[in-house]
C-alpha cells in the first residue's frame, strides 16, 4: 500500500500509472548494470519513478574524464567507486527506496547471483561481452532485459522478453570493436530515459514495448526511427532450436 | 524478342541508412536493381555512388565489417545467406553500425 505521503509524492504520475501501478513499481526491483553515462541517468530516473529496489553494478572508480556525462558524480568524487557513489546519490528520493551497490565485474560466474531477486535488468554497459552475459541471465531468469547503447550523438534501445521476442543476439549478432566511443550527457540522458520508460511499461504491463524492434536515435539530425527486427527461428538463444532443446530437456 | 528475354528485370528496393552512414548518403533512398542482385552487389552499387561508405562497410582488404548490421525486411543477412542473400522487389534494406558505448 502507498502511504499518504507517497500518494502525495506521486500525485503527478498516478494519473498515468495508477495507484496500483505505483504500488507495482514500489514492489519492483531493478538491476542497473553499469554506472557510467547511461547508468547514472537510469538509476536516477528509476529512483524518481518510484522503483522499490535499485541495485547498481559497476567495477570502476570515478575519473575526471567521466564528469562530462556521468551526472550523479562531482569533482570531489574522483577516485570513489561508481556504484557506491551512485547509490549514495539516489538515496532519499523515496522513503522506501532500497539501494544496493555491487562493486565487481559482471561475469558468467557471478551474474546469476547478481540478478537474484531482480524483476528487470537495464543494460548500461559499455561492451557487448557483458551485455550478452546479462541478456543470457535475463533469459535464464525469465525477466525482461532493456538494452541501450550510445555512440556520440547516436543511441539505440531494444527490449527483449525471454521466450516472446527477438533476443539481443538477433538484434546485434556481431558487436562493434570495443573502443572508447565519444559520449555526450545529452545522448545518455535521452537513451537512459527511454530505457527507464520501457522498464516502467514492462513492470506495469502497459503501452507498446520495443520488442522485436530497435529504436535508433540520431541526435545530429534530431531523428528517431524504429526498425523491425524479426526473431530468428534458427537463433540458438531464442529461436526454434532453443525451444526444441528446452523441450528435449523436459 | 530474344534481346528482351535476356534483359534482366528491373526492380525497386528501399535502402535506409542510420548513424554514421548518414554522413555519406540520404537516410532513405529508392534504388533500382536488376532481379537476382545480391546484398553484396547492392552494397557495391551503394559504395560506387557514395564512396565514403566504403570504409564504413568494408575493411582494408575489402571484407565486409562483420558488426555492420544489414537487415533485409528486419532479418539480419548474417542469418540468411550473408552477402549472397538475394534482394527482392520492394525489400526494405536497413544498414547501420550498432552503438556500443554506455
Amino acid at each position: 500500500m502507498l502511504t499518504p505521503e507517497e500518494k502525495e509524492q506521486f500525485i503527478r504520475q498516478t494519473p498515468i500509472l495508477g495507484e496500483d501501478g505505483q504500488e507495482k513499481l514500489k514492489n519492483a526491483a531493478v538491476l542497473v548494470a553499469g554506472a557510467g553515462g547511461l547508468g547514472t541517468a537510469i538509476a536516477l530516473h528509476c529512483a524518481f519513478a518510484g522503483f522499490g529496489t535499485v541495485r547498481i553494478a559497476d567495477c570502476d572508480r570515478i575519473e575526471r574524464s567521466n564528469l562530462n556525462r556521468q551526472t550523479l558524480y562531482r569533482l570531489p568524487d574522483i577516485g570513489r567507486m561508481k556504484a557506491d557513489m551512485a547509490v549514495e546519490r539516489i538515496q532519499g528520493v523515496t522513503p522506501y527506496l532500497c539501494t544496493e551497490a555491487v562493486n565487481t565485474v559482471i561475469t558468467v560466474e557471478n551474474v546469476l547471483q547478481m540478478t537474484a531477486g531482480m524483476d528487470i535488468i537495464i543494460d548500461a554497459m559499455d561492451n557487448y561481452d557483458t551485455r550478452y552475459i546479462l541478456a543470457d541471465a535475463a533469459e535464464e531468469r525469465g525477466i525482461p532485459f532493456i538494452h541501450g547503447a550510445i555512440d556520440g550523438f547516436y543511441g539505440q534501445v531494444a527490449t527483449t522478453i525471454p521466450g516472446q521476442s527477438a533476443c539481443l543476439r538477433c538484434i546485434v549478432p556481431h558487436p562493434p570493436p570495443r573502443t572508447k566511443v565519444p559520449a555526450l550527457s545529452a545522448t545518455t540522458g535521452i537513451i537512459g530515459s527511454i530505457q527507464v520508460t520501457e522498464a516502467i511499461k514492462c513492470i506495469l504491463g502497459m503501452g507498446t514495448l520495443l520488442t522485436d524492434k530497435l529504436l535508433l536515435w540520431d541526435g545530429l539530425h534530431c531523428e528517431m526511427d524504429t526498425i523491425e527486427v524479426t526473431p530468428l527461428k534458427e537463433c540458438p538463444h531464442c529461436g526454434e532450436c532453443r525451444k526444441m532443446k528446452t523441450e528435449q530437456k523436459k | 524478342m530474344q534481346e528482351d528475354e535476356n534483359r534482366a528485370e528491373k526492380m525497386k528496393v528501399t535502402v535506409k541508412v542510420f548513424a554514421t552512414l548518414r554522413r555519406f548518403m540520404e537516410k532513405e533512398s529508392q534504388v533500382t536493381i536488376e532481379s537476382g542482385t545480391t546484398a553484396g552487389e547492392l552494397l557495391l552499387m551503394l559504395t560506387k555512388e557514395h564512396p565514403g561508405l566504403n570504409n564504413e562497410l568494408f575493411d582494408e582488404t575489402g571484407v565486409l565489417r562483420e558488426y555492420v548490421n544489414i537487415l533485409k525486411n528486419g532479418r539480419n543477412i548474417h542469418f540468411l545467406n550473408k552477402l549472397e542473400t538475394i534482394i527482392e522487389e520492394n525489400d526494405l534494406i536497413a544498414i547501420f553500425p550498432p552503438s556500443g558505448g554506455g
